[in-house]
Parts: structure tokens; sequence; C-alpha cells
């Protein structure tokens, strides 16, 4: 028991897949954080995702860029989180009924065109940062990943300054708590709001595409499966602050890292439903434990119109 | 004043506002359809061809209206919980999870007890409901228990859900019908018992089961629940304003959780009927629930929250389900439904949403005090 | 700096100085209303302006004109004799127009030099430099606040203040202020009039003051202005006026003032009743642990109306929340005629025999998507159903009756609430709460944003219920119907009742000192 305990702490590989998966719901988290904070809920960064995850690897296959098809996922995340600001926040039609049928479209679209497209794309090229890669477990796993995941290391801290720093993201924090009062201090609430959820789709986007070219390497319609909504759990689960969302994706990354590894550390194999059913299973237990002592974003989820509260 | 609020509501109830709700629709609905005919196009197959596949495979050929009747009854029995769930402002969008929950619930009795009777069709149905009924109260008693939002938990249940029918076929012990001899490639349950199957209703070489006038009355029956109890009211209270409600002794838990545990024992339900009624040749499969559940939701939607709206749009969806057998005859991947329900979706949401603002809008200008 | 130089002179011909701001002609309808009409008035630099009127003369939509939050139908607006297009609060600031509004403008869950950079685009965010020009300001203008403190966890005074550093730290050239003194205690009005003779005398801004307080506006200004119904009916210095020239004026009619001495004329039931209401160290302990109420203890009697006064944000909202079953006490009992009632569950109060008009009616009051005929039934449901069926016909024909028996105008009890003007909505509440025959009825500033015959309607209302022998608390933050309407006064302050007294032998200088917490 106890050498499992260790298994389980000093694994590198564990940890090295740990930052792997959280790096990606990390992206996504990131940017719903953002999309929250103004005051909205977009169940479509499953669509976003899956949309940088596509276009990516349509981009790669017909011009073997990585910095471009990355660049590409990106603005069909962008493209996506448009349609659902459009609906939901110029036209008020129901955000989460908008996003789920998003994720519907995406997977639909997905799935009819993939065989169309004869899909060539390859994982991008593992580079190591000297030094800080040799630092025992823990090396490895932040410094020792394919390129495109390095990316999150530079989007954390800018998201941060950008939400926390600056006017737009002071207004953004305005429209999230209080619309009424942001509108009448002279804010475009609706606009800030869809700013805000572009910015989701960006870095959701930009997630489905490292997510393609730092870890499966090849396009499934399968893959993002969930992943979208556990970085939603994780934004709740941090309690609206980065830190907090960012702590979420490592430990439902980490989860999901033991689904994976398991079986190797513990040298016998587990029922692979029990396995597959970890993440979301943790993540209702990890919220039943801290969801209620969280503040959440005053007017969360609540649609605004000037003159009705 | 009075002039006032004449004039105002006088124009509400002018036709242009309808006409305007109407045109809105024809453009967003024909909007729709050529992004998916192109679509087709672009695909290299032909768009007459596609809307023929679906057409005869939706009504005209000999027994496909029958087919679409039958594929209607779920959509419909999930959708009317939907509504109720909505109604209380709770938003249950795990339905998909509920309906898998419930035909594995029904299974349990359907597949299990041969050869069976009518009693234990009635049973598994029961069962269903209430696995169904179990699965969203779970999310309702995280939300009114530890503040988990619904929203979330609900989705979060439904990939649990899918391991968890998964797993009930892995055991010769639990569903997974073991053929001695053979290896357990398909996991899939045994055949529910002949004894324990839905009616079948046969009309000019139609036939579906009794799921289908027994989904027309749970829409009627819940229509009327909904808009002629004090239940009903109480539902709509809460959901338009739950601080009045809380006021006015309406019990956030109490209608919160009767509503949420509707929406789920409906779709529970929806699945045990499917499975008695002869979906996937009447055996339980983990991919059982085939996106009947976020159909349904869809459902609701499109209908905006009305258990009566609810019958011909839930008979449109199941016409392209019905229809999308014809297409991969004609070539076209059946997958492109998917696509053109999301699409007709998106459509649908956009007309009253713009209708309303404007029409939300244009009242509050004509009645904002002079404060 | 953004501002316009104010000292060009359009046209370049050597007259006098044009006004800070010249309104012509403004005219603004929704639909058939007039809340505007062919309004021009001349704002002077230097000077205070009482813009005084009832609510419902246009004052405020003027206003709203003025900072951009509302486009007029015709009209023209002149800054220092140059016309300018107003569509925007973000260009009136740019164009040295502030307001200082009411209500809404702060997010509480921002801190103090957030808010008061909030909106503003013209520089980088930088916290140190914000934080140093709300002192600075602060210093000014002995407008003094912590920074850093966030403004939920702030009084109703200091949120004021943080507005008005907000609204100043833009040098406007032209100040509005909004009703400033409905949440204020009287030494914080004192301390604002200061400020704003300090704006006109030391940097020669202009100031309006919007108002419908005689006393207020007599004090603090230098010219007057007085709106009815949506026009301009009088303009003087304040200097040559007096109270009952202004209150003529304003109201279109002699008025008796509503004074101390104002004698209501009442049944003297009133203080020997049975005790019908009665809260006995009531404290209530916020989520994050700030007390809100603090051991509060009143009674009221069947038959009479207790009045609690007090400054706004000092308990008055929780309070009426517990008598609305919508927040349960950390504390102390609540008894409705002898009987202890479960705080907290739903509909107890409601099913004890308290009605409620609460404060906000779209929060707590009505459901304004529902249909008048069901707003009318919500708290009896029981009258319009049987075995669970609700009976339609009775709940229609209930609904016409007590439409016709409270006035309320509206072409159906079919249409849906929020097509109701504000008056009539509040209406349908009262309708409803007394229709229930309730031992108490409770009153949470039942006439904020009321035009003046719907005032008279509720005070009538009120003192007929207390006649029928109903226990009435009247919260207010207005003293003047406090004064007007109650049998016995009780001042609430920092969440508990700190004093008494009979209307009768009322002592204005306590009360005062009371409200203001320094008794």
């Amino acid at each position: 028991m106890l050498g499992f305990l260790g298994n389980v702490l000093t694994d590198g590989p564990l940890y090295e897949s740990t930052f792997r998966l959280a790096a990606v719901l990390a992206f996504a988290a990131v940017g719903e954080w953002v999309a929250e904070r103004a005051g909205t809920i977009n169940i479509s960064v499953e669509a976003m995702l899956l949309g940088g995850h596509f276009g990516a690897a349509i981009a790669f296959t017909a011009s073997p860029n990585f910095v471009l098809a990355i660049a590409v996922g990106g603005m069909v995340g962008v493209s996506v989180a448009a349609l659902q600001a459009w609906l939901s926040h110029y036209l008020t039609a129901d955000q989460f009924g908008i996003g789920l049928t998003l994720n519907i479209l995406l997977l639909g679209l997905a799935a009819f065109l993939q065989p169309r497209f004869d899909l060539d794309t390859r994982l991008a090229g593992v580079t190591s940062i000297p030094l800080l890669a040799d630092i025992p477990v823990l090396g490895p796993a932040l410094f020792g990943q394919r390129w495109p995941m390095y990316v999150i290391y530079a989007l954390v801290p800018l998201t941060w300054w950008l939400v926390m720093r600056t006017n737009w993201g002071l207004e953004v924090r305005a429209v999230g708590e209080d619309p009424q009062a942001a509108d009448v201090s002279g804010i475009r609430v609706n606009a800030r709001r869809r700013q805000a959820i572009l910015y989701a789709g960006l870095l959701s986007g930009i997630g489905g595409a490292v997510y393609l070219f730092g870890q499966v390497g090849r396009f499934e319609s399968g893959n993002i499966g969930g992943k979208g909504i556990i970085a939603i759990a994780a934004v709740i689960f941090g309690g609206w602050t980065l830190r907090g969302a960012v702590a979420g994706c490592l430990l439902f990354g980490y989860v999901d890292a033991l689904r994976l590894n398991l079986p190797t550390i513990l040298g016998y194999s587990l029922n692979s439903q029990l396995l597959a059913s970890l993440p979301f299973l943790a993540t209702i237990v990890v919220m039943l434990l801290f969801a209620k002592h969280t503040r959440q974003p005053v007017a969360l989820a609540r649609p605004f119109v000037r003159g009705l509260k | 004043m009075r002039v006032v609020l004449r004039s105002a509501i006088g124009r509400l109830r002018l036709g242009r506002d309808q006409r305007e709700l109407a045109l809105l629709y024809v453009a967003c609905l024909v909007g729709a359809l050529l992004v998916s005919l192109l679509l087709i196009e672009v695909n290299g197959s032909s768009w007459t061809r596609a809307v023929n596949a679906l057409v005869d495979g939706a009504f005209q050929n000999p027994g496909r209206w029958g087919e679409t009747l039958r594929r209607t009854a779920p959509l419909l029995v999930v959708a009317v919980g939907s509504v109720v769930a909505t109604k209380a402002g709770i938003i249950n969008i795990g339905q998909e999870g509920q309906l898998l929950v419930g035909a594995m619930g029904g299974a349990f009795i359907l597949t299990l007890v041969q050869p069976g009777n009518p009693l234990m069709l009635v049973l598994g149905i029961a069962l269903g409901a209430a696995a169904g009924a179990l699965w969203a109260g779970l999310a309702g008693a995280l939300w009114y228990w530890r503040r988990i939002p619904i929203v979330l938990s609900t989705l979060l249940l439904v990939y649990l859900s899918s391991q968890m029918a998964a797993f009930t076929l892995t055991r010769g012990e639990l569903l997974l019908n073991v053929v001695p001899g053979e290896p357990n490639r398909l996991l899939q349950s045994a055949e529910v018992a002949p004894g324990s199957r839905l009616g079948i209703i046969e009309v000019f070489g139609n036939r579906f089961p009794l799921s289908v006038p027994v989904a027309l009355a749970m829409a009627l029956g819940f229509g009327w629940l909904l808009s002629r109890t004090t239940w009903g009211f109480r539902l709509k209270v809460l959901g338009l304003n739950p601080r009045t409600a809380q006021r006015a002794g309406v019990s956030d838990v109490r209608y919160g959780m009767s509503a949420i545990l509707v929406s789920g024992a409906t779709a529970g339900m929806a699945g045990a009927m499917m499975l008695a009624g002869g979906e996937s040749q009447y055996k339980f499969s983990s991919g059982f629930s085939s996106s009947v559940g976020w159909d349904g939701l869809l459902v609701a939607l499109v209908a905006r929250n009305s258990p009566l709206l609810a019958v011909p749009v839930a008979v449109v969806f199941a016409a392209l389900r019905s229809g999308s057998t014809f297409l991969s005859v004609a070539g076209i991947e059946a997958v492109l439904v998917d696509v053109v329900r999301a699409l007709l979706v998106v459509a649908l949401f956009i007309p009253p949403a713009i209708s309303d603002l404007r029409r939300k809008r244009r009242a509050l200008a004509s009645l904002t005090e002079r404060t | 700096m953004t501002q316009p130089d104010v000292t060009v002179v359009v046209g370049g011909g050597a007259k006098a100085p044009s006004p800070a701001v010249a309104i012509r002609s403004i005219t603004k309808s929704y639909g058939a209303l007039r809340a505007c009409d062919d309004v021009s008035m001349v704002l002077q630099a230097g000077r205070i302006h009482g813009i005084l009127g009832q609510n419902g003369a246009g004052k405020s939509t003027l206003m709203k004109i003025l900072i951009g939050l509302v486009t007029p139908d015709s009209g023209e607006i002149h800054l220092a004799g140059e016309r300018v297009q107003v569509t925007s609060p973000q260009q009136a600031a740019d164009l040295g127009i502030g307001m200082v509004h009411q209500h809404f403008s702060l997010v509480d869950a921002l801190t103090v030099w957030e808010n008061v950079v909030l909106g503003d685009r013209s520089s980088r965010l930088d916290a140190d430099r914000a934080r140093a020009l709300v002192a600075e300001i602060g210093g000014r203008y002995g407008l003094g606040i912590d920074p850093d403190a966030r403004v939920g966890t702030l009084t109703a005074g200091q949120r004021q203040r943080v507005e008005i550093v907000k609204c100043l730290r833009r040098n406007p050239r032209v100040l509005i202020f909004d009703e400033p003194t409905s949440v204020l205690t009287m030494e914080e009005s004192e301390q604002l009039f200061g400020v704003l003779r300090q704006v006109v005398r030391d940097e020669g801004g202009t100031v309006a003051l919007v108002s419908h307080r005689l006393e207020e506006v007599l004090k603090a200004t230098d010219d007057v202005v007085i709106m009815r119904d949506g026009r301009v009916v009088a303009e003087m210095p304040t200097s040559g006026t007096s109270p009952d020239e202004l209150a003529r004026a304003m109201v279109g009619r002699d008025v008796r003032l509503r004074t101390s001495d104002a004698h209501h004329m009442r049944s003297g039931a009133g203080t020997d009743g049975d005790v019908a209401l009665r809260l006995s160290g009531v404290t209530v302990r916020s989520r994050r642990g700030g007390t809100e109420l603090d051991g509060l203890s009143l009674t009221v009697r069947a038959g009479e109306i207790v009045g609690v006064a007090g400054a706004e944000g000092n308990g008055q909202r929780v309070l009426a929340d517990v008598l609305s079953s919508l927040r349960r006490v950390t504390s102390g009992t609540v008894e409705v005629g002898g009987a202890a009632v479960d705080t907290g569950r739903a509909g107890a109060m409601a099913a004890a025999g308290i009605g409620v008009v609460p404060e906000d009616r779209h929060d707590s009051g009505c459901v304004l998507d529902m249909t008048v005929a069901e707003n009318l039934a919500l708290t009896s449901l029981d009258r319009v159903s049987s075995r669970g069926a609700l009976d339609l016909p009775a709940m229609r024909e209930s609904a016409e009756r007590l439409i016709a028996q409270f006035g309320v105008s509206c072409p159906s009890p079919d249409v849906p609430m929020w097509t109701l003007s504000g008056g009539n909505q509040q209406r349908v509440v009262l309708a409803r709460e007394l229709s229930v025959r309730p031992k108490v009825l409770v009153a949470a500033q039942p006439t904020r944003g009321l035009d003046v015959s719907a005032i008279e309607y509720m005070g009538d209302r009120l003192r007929e219920a207390a006649a029928d022998g109903v226990g009435v608390l009247l919260i207010s933050s207005e003293l003047d119907e406090i004064l007007h309407l109650a049998d016995r006064i009780v001042v609430i302050y920092k969440g508990a009742i700190v004093g008494e007294m009979p209307n009768e032998a009322v002592d204005m200088a306590r009360l005062g000192m009371l409200i203001g917490g320094a008794a």
C-alpha cells in the first residue's frame, strides 16, 4: 500500500501526462474563466475546443506548418465563440441552449467533414528546456514537453494581467458583477461580454490545436469528449479565481493521468469503465467539497437588457 | 395613463409582430436549409438525392411514417420532462444520461425476467422512470445541498452514465447476454422478454408501438398539469421569480426537486419504453440512447417550453432520424442529419429571440415612467 | 484633458460669456407620454441650480438626456455656447458633464479605487495612481475614504462619497446630483452641501441638484427651476422664494405641507390594541459573518401604524426580508398574534398573517412575466383552486373584483404584469396583500418612484388598513412620510432599534440625532 502511494506520488510518467492533460484543460479553463468573470457560461467551450482541434488538422494537412495550424485552430475557436456570443449576448437567446446546440453542431460537422479530407497530421517535436528539464520528477513533466504545450505558460500570466491589470479587464469584471452599474458607468455591457466569449474561443481553439500537435497527433472527432465540460468545472472549482482554475486543471489532469497510468503503476489492470469514469467522478467529488464555499460573479448567467432587470 | 397602456397593448396585438416573426422564421429556416444544401453539394453529393432520400425514409416509402412515429415517442416524452424542469427555472441538460440509465434500469426487469408478462412491462418502465429520476435527483441534491450548478452536474452525469451502462454489459451476472460457446464481442443484453414488449399498433401497414399514444397523452397531460394546477402554477412562479416564490410559500427545494425528478423520470421512462418498444432489436447496448436525450432536449427548446408545441417539433426531429437511415443508401453519411438538425435548431432560436427583444424594447420604451 | 474649451463663443460676437449649459426646447416622448415637453433652461457657472419637481415631473429624464443615457426626440443642448450631441455617458464625461446617481452605479465586488476609475479609458489602469487620486480628491473635499475597501462593505453614506469622488475625478464642469440625500443622515447631507458649495465657489463649476425635497432645495441652492408634468413651470432665485410658493408651483395647487404638526384624523385605536407583531432580540448574520440585524426588538399593535425611520442601509432591507420569509434569523423570535413563526421557511410569514409591500416589488413582490390575475392570486392559491386544480374563472373573477376595488388601471386581468406602470403594479401588490386580510402589513419604502397621486393613494390605504385593525409597519427613509402617517416612530440604526417616540410628541432634534446614530 505504501509502495503504491509512493509510486502515485513520484512516478515521472504520471506527472508528464498530468501536465499534458492539464494543459489542454487549462487553455479552455483560462478562457472560460474570463468569460465567466464577464457573466456568461459557455457550454460551447467543448465545441470551441473541437473546432480548434479540427481546424488545426485541416490547416496542417493543407500546409504543414505548426504555427499556422495553431493560429487557424484559434480562429476556428473564435468563430464558434462568435456564434455563441452573437446568439446569446446580442439576440439574448438562452445561452445554455445555444451552447449545447453548438456542441452538437460541431461534433456533427467534424464527423461529416472528416472523411472528405485526407487528414495528415503528426506530433510536434519535443523541446526540452536545458537545466529545468533535469529537475527530478517534475522537470521532465514541466519542461520536457512537445513545444506547443509551452504556449500555456505564456497565456496564464497574460490572461491574468489582461483581466486584473487593464481597463478592459476591470470592465469585464464589473460587467460580470453588476451590469446595471457598469452600464451607468458608460460601459457597453454586452459588447464586453461578447469580447470575453471571443477570448474564450481563441484560447479554447488554440487549446484544441495544441492538443492535436502536443499530445494525440491524429484527429478523431471523439478526442475532446467532455474536456470542455471539465474545464468549466475547473473554473467553478477554482472559485472564479485564475489560480484556482489552474489548480483545478492540474487536479483533474492528475486524475485523468491516473486513469492512463494506474495499470502500469499497479502492475495489473483495473476495470476500464471505472477508470474512464474517474475524471468525472473526481470532478463531482471535488466540487462536493469546495463548491459551496466560493463566491461566484453575481450576474453569472444572467442576460442583460438595458432597463430590464 | 390608460390611453398609453391601451396603445401599447394594441401595438402588441397588431399583426405586425406576428408577421415579422413569421417572416423571420421563414428567413432563418431558408438560411439553415441553404447552408445544409451547400454542405451536401460541397461534399460531392446531390442535394435533390438527399432530400428525396430523407422524404422517402421519413414518410413516403411503405411503413415509414410508422417508423417516424415510433421515433417520435421518446423524443416527445423527453421534451415534456425538459419543459417541466425549465418551467421551474432548472437547467437540466443531462437527459441523454437519464434516458440511458432509465433504459438500463428497465433492462434489468424487461430482459432478465423471462418469458415476461404485462406486469413486468409496467414494472420495467416504472423502474426505468425511477432510475432516471434518481440520476437527475442526484444532480438536484448536489445543487440544494452543495450548490453545484445543475447545468454542470447533469452533464457530468451523462459521461458517468455511459460508463456505467458499459459496465453492466461486461458482466454476465448483470445485463450482458452470454452466448455459450461464442466470444462476447457484441456487448449487448438479451432480448426483451416477448411477454413484456409494448403492444404494436398497425395502421395501413405502418407499425408503431403503444409508446406513441402514451407519449401523446403525456404531452397533453403535462400541458394540463402545467397550466391548470397549483403545482404547475407554483413551478412557474419559482422559475420566473424565486424570491417572490419563497415569500408566497413555494419552497424552492420541494418544488425544484419535484420538477427535476419529473424531468429525470420522464427521460428514464422514455429510455425504458424505447427498449420495450423495439429499439435496437429489443436489446440494450451501451450506445442505446443514440442522442435521443439530446434531441428531446432540443425539441423542448425549439418548442419554447410548450408541451403541445413539442408534438409537431418532435415529429419533425423524428422524421430527420428515420429519414437519415435512407441517406446512407443514397451514399450520403447519415451524420449529415446531425448537422442539419443542429443548424435547424440554431435557425429556430433566432426569430423568437429577435422578436422578443424588439417587443420588450418597444413596450419598455412606451411605458417607462417619467421619473 | 478632453474637455472642450469653455470660453469659446460660437458666432464670434463679443457677447457676454455663454451659460455653462443651455437646454433648448428638449422634448422626449414615451408613447403618448411626454416625459419632457419643450423644456428649456439655463445653468450658469458658479451657481447651484435646484431642479425641483414631484416624482414623474420629468426631471430625471431631462438629466438622463444630459448625460447621454436617453436620446431626446428633439431639442438642443449647448455647452458653453457650443451645440453638442450627447450619445453616451462616456461622451458626456468627455464633455465635462458628470452625474452622481441615486442608485446602481457602483459595483459591490470591486474596491473603491476600481470603482472610481471604472469606465474611464483615457489612461492605462494604474492602481497606485488611482489610490493617490482617491486620496487627493478625498482630501480636497473632505471626503476621506479607504481606496482599497470593497464597496460592498461600505455604508450608504460612504458609498455616496465614492460616487462623488468617481464623478469629481474627471473634473466635470457640470455636476448633476440626482436625489442625493435620500440615503444620507442629516449630518452627511450638510457635508454634501459643503462639497457642492466648494465645487461652484472654488472651481467655478456648475451644479444641478435634482430633488423633490423643498427644504433641501431651499438650503443648498442659488436658483431653482420647478418642473411639473414634463414642463418647466417656474424659475426663480432661491433667496426670493418661500416653501409655500415652491410647493404650490410643484404640485400645481395649494397644498398643506407635510409637517410634523400635521394632525391626521385617526380613530384612536392604536396603542392599546392587541400585539399583532412582536420581534424580540432578532439578530441576523450574513454568511460572511457580518451582523445585519443586531438584537432588534419591536412591537406593532393591531390598528396602529409604526414607522421605522432611519437612514438607508441600517438593516431595513433585512428586516423586511425576515418578515417576507426571505431570511432566517440567527437568533431571536418573531411572533404574529402571539404565535412564534418559523423564520426563513417558505411562505411561513404570509401564512401567519403578514402582508408585505416590498421595497423592490420586482424583486419579491410580483412576477413580471405572469398575468395580473395570476399575480393577484399568488398568496391565496387555495381560494382559486380545488384539490390542486386551478379554477380559472374564479381566479379571473376575484382578479376583476380586486382590480375594481383598488382602482388598478389595466385593460384586462390577463395582460402580463410588466405591461403595467409602476404605480399600478404597486396597487396590484397592495391589493393582493390586503385581500387575504392580514394581521400585519409591512410597507417598505412604499412610495418610492411613484407619482404624487399614487403616493396619496398609498397613504390613504395604509390608514384604512390600520383603521380596520391591521397592525401596519411602515419602513421608510423618507422622514416626511413617517411623520405624516405613523402613530409611533421607532428609529433603526445599525440593525437595532435605538429609540422610540409617539408622533404627537415628536422631538425633531432628538429624532435627527437618533437617525444619525448620535444619541
